[in-house]
């Protein structure tokens, strides 16, 4: 039997990679450095969250946060379709504030600060999920029809149309091709993902607040993408499991929890700072920001 | 209540312009985000809280060496940091990655050496405030206001009259004729990030003053000074302080008809309205 804390990070592993991958095809393939996928994963987390909360069966509550998720992301693709570079980073890391503030303040629907307890483990056609086992059977089944899935966008045309969008822009309109529909449709899928993701989280911690959906949490998945390499689903794989296991060992030394968690931020500032400079295209890397 | 929301938006804009001023005239002479910026002021405030009381020097020299020393990080972090990514031609996309990772970096120090909750520098005693046009405003309050209208002023003169503005100027306005004319281009680079950190850690040291101080607190200052920068027009230091004043008192007359708890989700609807409408904000120029 393999120990409980070893499941543990096995399902953080695959939830971690789902939210990775779908920045991977935002940020890597499309070009599109979107600084809100947090907020994304926030609203798939409250979405599942809040349904099976009021009764819903989870696949129910798991596609309703993949699609409202999609939703918020063609909402946002709107305002942002011009913008490039440092202005659409600015414009969706706006985006996930505002998002976490509503989060915080409305608190007739999300109770703030005190967030939302006992959200019930996921249970699909009578089968319960309830032990960390089972639930890791079911992130991991998911998360590789997730990967296969967005494989499949990578490799079809649709995909090659995205990372010409990313090499340039302007010979795609050129072409013919309605470019802002693609980036639209590409952050969509990217927000998708996020939310189902989000959706997993809340039932496998079983408790969310608004604490968990800030930049903080954005630094991991980010460093994940660009160490793994922009563009390389592989890479993304690799970097996933490094990034996940990395800050285990301070736990075993011994530091207070409340030492842990900040330790662990700096430890990702820090690895996202030398692979800027020393290796800005990560492992596997095909293309540069 | 209209006195009063229209003091509460001068200085809430007056602490939003020492942010803002910074933050954009280093955007303006180094073309690109320095988000690390916000976690400048608050470890300016958190290091006059050292030194002050947990250090027991006297007051003036504490503040005065917490500038030098936000002075110096600032100069530091682009000598150590940007300057390296320069060399390697790193575009301003990794450049703003790289400082929004400076910016975890630092907060979470903060939080490891001082923990999380708040402190308060209590030098200042909250005194009666006076009244001025049936609103009420501490003495702390009226220096927050001199002293960010003196250093805006101050900075204004430098930036046009001073050798070292005008080389600041002739960079922004192109780097490359800069240089053919024998100007530094990285001396440049860190003058204005020494002057853009001297600016936020006086921002650091008001703030720790008029509020509390928590390690999160440069975030947020950061991300209502960007908002400023961007309204008012982001490579133009005048346009960052009328994009703060105007956002300090749209976000206090929005108490109005909001509750105040949703003042930060309508500085981001402001945020998203002009990146749409009028990304060179009020003062800018298109350059796209």
């Amino acid at each position: 039997m393999i120990p409980a804390y070893l499941i543990h990070l096995l399902i953080l592993i695959c939830i971690y990679l789902i939210l990775a991958i779908s920045l991977q095809l935002s940020v890597g393939f499309t070009g599109l450095l979107n600084l809100g996928h947090i907020a994304f994963y926030a609203i798939g987390a409250y979405t599942s969250a809040l349904l099976a909360l009021n009764g819903f069966p989870f696949w129910f509550c798991f596609l309703s946060a993949g699609i409202l998720a999609m939703i918020f992301g063609f909402l946002l693709s709107l305002p942002t379709n011009k913008l490039k570079g440092d202005y659409l980073a600015l414009a969706t890391m706006g985006f996930s504030f505002v998002v976490y503030a509503v989060l915080l303040n409305w608190t007739s629907l999300t109770r703030g600060p005190l967030g939302l307890p006992g959200i019930p483990k996921p249970k699909i056609f009578g089968i319960s999920f309830s032990d960390n086992f089972s639930f890791l059977i079911l992130v991991a089944i998911i998360a590789i029809i997730s990967y296969l899935i967005i494989k499949r966008i990578t490799i079809s045309p649709f995909g090659k149309v995205l990372e010409a969008i990313r090499d340039n822009e302007l010979i795609v309109r050129v072409l013919g091709k309605n470019t802002f529909k693609m980036k639209s449709l590409a952050l969509m899928v990217s927000s998708f993902f996020a939310g189902i993701a989000g959706s997993l989280y809340a039932h496998y911690i079983t408790f969310i607040d608004p604490s968990s959906f800030t930049l903080l949490q954005l630094i991991p998945v980010l460093s994940i993408v660009i160490i793994g390499g922009l563009a390389s689903l592989e890479g993304t794989i690799l970097a996933t499991i490094i990034l996940v296991l990395l800050p285990e060992p301070l736990r075993f030394i011994g530091f207070p929890s409340s030492i842990v968690g900040p330790a662990r931020q700096i430890l990702y500032a820090l690895l996202l700072l030398l692979i800027l400079i020393y290796k800005p295209k990560g492992f596997y890397g095909r293309v540069s920001l | 209540m209209f006195g009063q929301l229209l003091i509460n938006g001068l200085i809430t804009g007056a602490i939003y312009a020492l942010v803002s001023s910074g933050f954009s005239l280093i955007y303006s002479v180094c073309k690109f985000v320095h988000f690390a910026h916000g976690v400048v002021v608050t470890l300016s405030g958190y290091f006059l809280y050292f030194l002050f009381l947990k250090l027991g020097f006297n007051f003036w020299f504490s503040v005065i060496f917490s500038i030098i020393f936000v002075s110096l990080l600032g100069f530091l972090i682009d000598k150590i940091i940007y300057k390296e990514l320069r060399k390697r031609k790193a575009s301003n996309t990794i450049l703003l990655i790289a400082s929004v990772a400076l910016l975890i970096f630092f907060e979470s120090l903060i939080l490891i050496l001082f923990g999380a909750d708040v402190k308060t520098i209590s030098y200042i005693k909250i005194s009666k405030g006076l009244e001025i046009f049936n609103a009420i405003i501490t003495p702390l309050q009226i220096i927050i206001i001199i002293v960010s209208i003196i250093l805006l002023i101050l900075l204004f003169l430098f930036i046009k009259k001073t050798k070292l503005g005008k080389a600041m100027r002739a960079v922004a306005d192109n780097k490359d004729v800069a240089e053919v004319i024998g100007i530094s281009a990285e001396k440049v680079y860190s003058w204005s990030f020494i002057i853009g950190s001297v600016i936020a850690g006086i921002a650091g040291i008001l703030v720790g003053l008029e509020q509390n101080l928590d390690p999160t607190m440069g975030t947020s200052l950061m991300i209502k000074g960007f908002t400023a920068a961007i309204i008012g027009g982001v490579d133009s230091v005048p346009g960052a302080i009328l994009g703060s004043f105007l956002l300090g008192l749209i976000e206090n007359f929005s108490t109005w008809f909001l509750p105040s708890s949703y003042r930060d989700v309508m500085v981001f609807i402001i945020l998203l309205i002009f990146l749409l409408f009028r990304p060179q904000g009020i003062l800018g120029v298109k350059r796209w």
